[in-house]
């Protein structure tokens, strides 16, 4: 790609900036609050993690006091319950994803040279729904209110009202909210790295922090809905006595396991490969040469994302399964334990071939990997099943866990952040500060959770608030407790290193590491993020590219400029980023602070049963979203297409696979597929373990393929929307208004089996679950005839026409997943039981 | 031979195909095994009937691994340019692409062998 | 706040009680031997001392407890503790290899050929780990049924139905047809040198049977019933927990394990099948007047109660509380007056309304229960 660069004079130059400080800019005093920039809630998400993470440490801590000693009595019992049970919840959920989700945001749309990622509003949206619902979680202990159930919330304890409380509809709703929060980074993330690359940065130069999020966002999209799947099953038995779990009426505790755990172990390495991503980032960087084996940390990211998945079984190696079904499961997990030694040999081989520069995020990140090598280690052994049947529950896990996710995450997070300081604030944090709490950390982390491996092979099981003298355990744990206190004092050190007044350095250095890649350009007091979008041919473009730096700055390459007055940023193409389209993003907006907290309603409300305010704030979550998105999104540009600098024009409105809202849609459908594949694999489940499953009276075969045929004309008519509405507006119209009735008509028709049979949805397993397919669908019809009416109403305000479409494209890729779960739902629960008996 | 291998295809996903061939040949297994061992279906099956089967499956998942891992070959033009791969060049992509393939391919076949141990060793549908 | 148990039990006034454990395990500690004399008495020495506990015993396989996976007295547990001393073994080494690999990376200053790195990538983080995993799954794939072996039916196979609730645990002895020959609680009795066939089962929530030295354990799970064989080798006493979280005490739910030589087994039965509680006639008459039998049975009396655990023999259990208490009247009479008190949310109701008198004699009753 050679092109002339742009040459703009010191006045042309001093407009431009002026003109993008302004669209860029972040508003001053309590609307600082209504901001969107990736830049602001990148630091907020990260921050507010972080705390969530402090909070949860004080809740180890108090478990280790309790457990200092034997049979003491610093907490009771209930209390106890409630700390680990929170202690696990919250760093898994409210700590180790969502941080990484802040280091994305925060990082990627420099690193990958756009100016901000394609939906920064869903960004805020997602921060302030993590917010509330972490706050919520969080806060519920102060109430005696906090989930005591473990953090795997495992039926029956877990849904009976007089054990938990109401603390498991916290747990189930307020995390619903969170993993919300989580899809909608997942869809942000991956458009982001697909479709937003700087010019030139094609897939073979893309940054390895870019490779490892990708995975991971794909990765959240197929583990998370099978957790919501199984929160709305939970749900509906706690609220509604729905015999999900109740084995008197046909439910089944291990459906729950399965599905949690087809969540909970790919979550491992959805926190793990983020933080590894940051390694990946910084072994270059210190040792002063690009990565060797790139392809290889290809392999590993990808190959541990996909064999992630066929691991859930082993966290239930003790619940009776056939043996054969367990070892097909410790295959995978003894496989998924070759791309994790390969990433680390790539770190070893890049450290070999180049002289590294020892400074303090080396110090934790090689640390971390000490630490992890022991987890993986012990990893190996857990994984191997008569091995297992001891270990399992027991302290031994403990222990592993630990050194897997402190090694592999929190050692590399805060190697992160060490590295990244300086690309925040810009100032370093001291190297002196650094080491002490480095060494604190490492030593206390050791001596905390190293005995643990010896106290539960010596039998100490894991969640009891207290233990015996005199049967081996005594010392071990005394110890630990001492460990936890150092560890603790280290990361007080670092959050102190963190706090504290810095001086302002005394020369402005925007790469004080010499790091080779994008992100480095960038000037941390500006918020419009790149200066001008450059064309990249190197995968350190810093190294590479001489004058690369001082040619952005000069605003040389692309998009140096916002005359329109409105935010902007370059799209590309997926495998070679060439430049496809001129994308408008959202600004500062109230809309989306509203909307989450008015979810955040919804759920709060739902906990406590409050119904008129449920939908209250149902309503205003709906009207919210309908602002956001008539306002927001898709508007007709004043031109079809802008000069985005060096003599090239790109269109700014492109619609179908083009557009990132298309991509957007499909990615969240995908999420939204795997959920109803986790119900109907729900149903399936159940026939398994039944004789008699499906032949009790069901909803017929009558009024589901009335409601399948009405599914698939109504998906037909949104097709045939999509082709007229290029040549005849008036006939899509009426092809709009035919889908819509065809499609409430069908949501009607959907529900009429299982009502006309009468099925009741507390008397058995089986009705409740054909309902809550039936209901699926019929929610997901709902929405359905929702996006056509919308699409109706867009149409008629001119807002959608045959040229600028985008709404009816995305609608109809909605359409075609609609069409699949309506068609699978009502094939399955209208003709399997005719298979069946 | 020469029609059964597919054209080259210019998509990020072909990276993705011998991992879910691994996908694919692990829920057959599992989902068998779990309906076999719950429901005693297919009804005239014994369990060695089932290995058979899966071993069956566990060699078509391995070739087409194989077929996978050759058109990762022919992508990174049968080896010709090392890696790193890291020049701005649609070839240095395309090898990219086809290296990074391969190494999967490598990875997935040792895993779905993996998946094949089981079926030496267990006999029964046990607890 | 760190009120060591001695000085405890004399205050009593904690908001659980805490000599509540003390010496739980004194009274079903090991009576095997620990290895060769000479060794045993080095042990005995040390086993007090921190870095004995610390730094040998980890890494040896006797004297680590009647809990402990280290210290196998059945075929499951020896097969496993081999398997982990193996891979300890390896690990050690393979740590060792990448720290040192690592540290020597960090500090060298020569900067080693691309192509040497590349090679190393292939070598030790793909080829190798393949190799070792494959071998290493290779085996344990192999254990797994023959540690866990299928038996079709059960005929002439000694059967245990035990049922796991909250936070205790029910004991039956099968006869060959399947009938219950006697039920007990908070304690399993069995042969050495001979499989035993557990039926798991519980009414209320997950839970799961544990005994660590002979070995791995296996969940109950409302709905299902599953099965565990162990096989002792060594007779001893030692102890068993309940391994998934159940709930406030989850904690406290522990039982005595006895593996016994067949003689002596087959003599327990018979004394077992006889024994009776009505010997004590006023002991029996207190215990009747207040309702106990309404939930506990003792056999050979009117006391039938199927709700709480059976107390027939009690006297000869090695705990009260399922593990969690010595089996003193004074105990007894400690739980029976507030229950709640040492095993948090535990179903049975407190009895602190009876004279103490009267409490002290129905502790002193069931402790004569022989």
């Amino acid at each position: 790609m050679t092109v002339e660069l742009g040459n703009f004079s010191p006045e042309e130059r001093a407009a431009q900036e002026e003109r993008l400080r302004k669209v860029w800019q972040t508003p001053k005093g309590i609307r600082y609050w209504t901001s969107v920039n990736n830049s602001e809630i990148g630091l907020w998400y990260g921050v507010t993690a972080f705390v969530f993470m402090l909070f949860a440490g004080l809740l180890g801590l108090l478990m280790r006091v309790q457990l200092a000693v034997p049979e003491n009595d610093f907490i009771s019992a209930e209390l106890f319950n409630q700390a680990f049970t929170l202690h696990g919840t919250v760093m898994m959920f409210l700590f180790a994803v969502p941080i990484f989700e802040a280091v994305a945001i925060f990082l990627l749309p420099s690193m990958l040279g756009a100016r901000e990622l394609p939906f920064p509003r869903l960004s805020a949206f997602g921060f302030w729904s993590f917010l509330i619902g972490g706050i919520f979680v969080c806060g519920s202990i102060f109430f005696n209110a906090a989930p005591n159930a473990g953090w795997f919330m495992y039926p029956p304890l877990a849904t009976d009202k007089q054990y938990s409380g109401i603390g498991a509809d916290i747990w189930l709703l307020g995390l619903s909210f969170i993993e919300v929060a989580s899809i909608a980074a997942a869809v942000e993330i991956i458009v982001g790295i697909m479709k937003c690359r700087a010019p030139g940065m094609r897939i073979n130069l893309m940054p390895m922090f870019a490779w490892y999020l990708l995975i991971v966002a794909g990765m959240i999209l197929f583990a998370f809905p099978p957790l919501i799947a199984g929160d709305i099953l939970f749900e509906m038995e706690r609220m509604f006595d729905w015999p999900f779990f109740d084995v008197r009426r046909g439910g089944d505790p291990l459906l729950w396991q399965h599905l949690f755990w087809i969540f909970g172990h790919p979550e491992v390495y959805i926190i793990f490969l983020p933080a590894i991503a940051l390694m990946a980032m910084i072994v270059p960087t210190f040792s002063q040469r690009p990565i060797v084996g790139y392809s290889w940390i290809v392999l590993a990211a990808v190959g541990t994302g996909f064999l992630s998945f066929g691991l859930w079984v082993h966290h239930m190696f003790t619940t009776g399964l056939p043996q054969i079904s367990l070892a097909f499961f410790s295959a995978a997990s003894e496989a998924v334990a070759i791309p994790t030694g390969v990433q680390i040999f790539v770190f070893i081989a890049t450290m070999l071939a180049g002289r590294v520069i020892f400074s303090v995020p080396m110090l934790f990140g090689t640390g971390g990997l000490i630490i992890f090598v022991i987890g993986g280690l012990t990893g190996v052994m857990v994984a191997l099943v008569p091995f297992d049947w001891q270990a399992h529950d027991t302290y031994f896990v403990v222990a592993h866990l630990h050194y897997v996710l402190i090694g592999g995450m929190l050692f590399p997070v805060v190697a992160g952040i060490y590295y990244y300081f300086p690309f925040v604030t810009g100032k370093k944090l001291s190297d002196a500060w650094g080491k002490v709490a480095f060494w604190l950390m490492f030593a206390g982390f050791n001596i905390a959770f190293f005995p643990m491996h010896f106290s539960g092979l010596r039998g100490m099981p894991r969640r009891v608030f207290t233990y015996p003298e005199n049967i081996g355990w005594d010392w071990f744990n005394l110890v630990s407790t001492i460990g936890a206190f150092v560890f603790a004092a280290g990361i007080a050190t670092f959050v102190v290193d963190i706090l504290r007044p810095k001086p302002e350095p005394k020369e402005r250095n925007l790469n004080p590491w010499n790091s080779g890649t994008l992100e480095w350009t960038n000037d941390p007091s500006e918020s419009w993020g790149m200066r001008s979008v450059p064309i990249i041919t190197s995968r350190y473009p810093l190294w590479d590219q001489p004058d690369l730096q001082a040619d952005i700055e000069a605003g040389r390459y692309y998009l140096p400029d916002a005359r329109s007055g409105k935010r902007e940023t370059l799209v590309t193409s997926v495998l070679d980023a060439e430049p496809i389209q001129c994308l408008r993003v959202g600004g500062v907006s109230h809309v989306t602070i509203i909307a989450a907290t008015a979810l955040g309603g919804v759920f709060i409300a739902l906990t406590f049963h409050w119904w008129i305010t449920t939908v209250i704030c149902a309503v205003i979550t709906f009207a919210a979203i309908i602002i956001w998105l008539w306002t927001g999104t898709a508007p007709i540009p004043e031109a079809p297409e802008t000069d985005v600098g060096l003599g090239l024009k790109l269109p700014i409105y492109v619609s179908g696979p083009a557009s990132v809202g298309w991509w957007a849609m499909f990615i969240t459908m995908v999420g939204d597929g795997t959920a109803f594949a986790s119900l109907i694999f729900g149903y399936f489940f159940y026939w398994t373990i039944h004789d008699d499953f499906a032949v009790a009276a069901g909803p017929g075969v009558f009024w589901p393929m009335v409601a399948l045929v009405l599914f698939v004309i109504a998906w037909g008519l949104t097709l045939l929307t999509r082709e007229l509405n290029e040549r005849w507006p008036l006939g899509a119209r009426v092809a709009l208004v035919a889908a819509f009735l065809a499609t409430v008509a069908a949501s009607l028709a959907g529900l009429a089996g299982p009502y006309m049979y009468g099925m009741d949805p507390t008397s058995h397993v089986y009705p409740a679950i054909v309902w809550i397919v039936a209901i699926w669908t019929v929610a997901h019809g709902a929405v359905g005839a929702i996006m056509q009416a919308y699409c109706l109403a867009r149409s008629l305000a001119g807002l959608m026409t045959a040229e600028y479409d985008q709404d009816i494209r995305n609608v109809a890729l909605y359409w075609h997943f609609m069409g699949v779960t309506a068609v699978v739902t009502f094939a399955v629960i209208g003709l399997f039981p005719l298979v069946a008996s | 031979m020469k029609s059964f291998i597919p054209k080259e295809v210019e998509t990020l996903w072909t990276l993705f195909t011998a991992p879910t061939v691994w996908a694919l040949h692990f829920v057959v297994c599992y989902a068998t095994v779990a309906v076999f061992c719950a429901k005693r279906l297919p009804a005239s099956f014994t369990f060695d009937d089932v290995r058979v089967v899966l071993v069956v499956v566990t060699l078509l998942a391995l070739a087409m691994i194989v077929l996978s891992a050759f058109l990762a070959w022919r992508q990174w033009g049968f080896g010709s340019g090392d890696p790193p791969h890291d020049e701005p060049t649609r070839e240095d992509r395309r090898y990219f692409q086809g290296f990074a393939t391969l190494l999967l391919s490598g990875l997935s076949f040792a895993a779905v062998a993996y998946a094949a141990i089981p079926l030496i060793f267990i006999a029964e549908c046990q607890p | 706040m760190f009120s060591r148990p001695a000085a405890a039990a004399t205050n009593g006034s904690g908001r659980m009680n805490n000599d509540r454990l003390t010496g739980a395990c004194r009274p079903i500690r090991s009576e095997k031997n620990c290895g060769p004399p000479a060794f045993q008495s080095r042990c005995r020495r040390f086993i007090r001392p921190f870095i004995s506990s610390l730094l040998s015993c980890p890494f040896l396989i006797a004297c680590s407890g009647v809990q402990s996976t280290l210290d196998p007295a059945g075929r499951e547990a020896a097969d496993v503790a081999a398997l982990f001393l193996a891979m300890l073994a390896g690990a050690v080494v393979i740590w060792a290899g990448v720290a040192g690999l690592l540290f020597y990376a960090a500090r060298q200053k020569r900067g080693h050929s691309e192509k040497g790195a590349g090679q190393l990538i292939l070598w030790g983080g793909a080829i190798f780990p393949t190799v070792v995993l494959a071998a290493l799954l290779s085996y344990t794939v192999w254990l797994m049924p023959n540690v866990r072996p299928w038996f079709q039916g059960e005929e002439g196979r000694m059967r245990i139905e035990v049922t796991g609730e909250q936070f205790w645990w029910r004991v039956r002895y099968l006869e060959e047809g399947g009938n219950v020959a006697f039920e007990t609680a908070n304690e399993v009795r069995l042969p050495i040198g001979e499989r035993v066939v557990f039926s798991l089962k519980t009414p209320d929530v997950i839970h799961s049977f544990w005994i660590p030295v002979l070995g791995g354990k296996m969940d109950m799970i409302p709905g299902r019933e599953n099965r565990l064989t162990l096989l002792a080798e060594k007779p001893g006493t030692y102890r068993g927990v309940c391994a998934e979280f159940c709930g406030a005490s989850h904690a406290l739910m522990a039982f005595t394990v006895h593996a016994v030589e067949k003689p002596a087994f087959e003599t327990w039965m018979t004394a077992r099948r006889a024994s009776s509680g009505a010997q004590d006639a006023e002991g029996l008459a207190l215990f009747l007047k207040h309702g106990c039998s309404a939930c506990h049975a003792i056999s050979g009396t009117e006391a039938q109660g199927r709700i709480g655990p059976d107390l027939t023999a009690f006297g000869e259990r090695g705990s009260v509380a399922a593990g969690t208490l010595p089996n003193l009247e004074e105990h007894i009479a400690r739980f029976i007056r507030d229950p709640d008190r040492i095993k948090p949310k535990v179903l049975m109701p407190h009895f602190s309304m009876l004279p103490e008198a009267e409490t002290d004699r129905i502790a002193a009753y069931l402790k004569g229960l022989k």
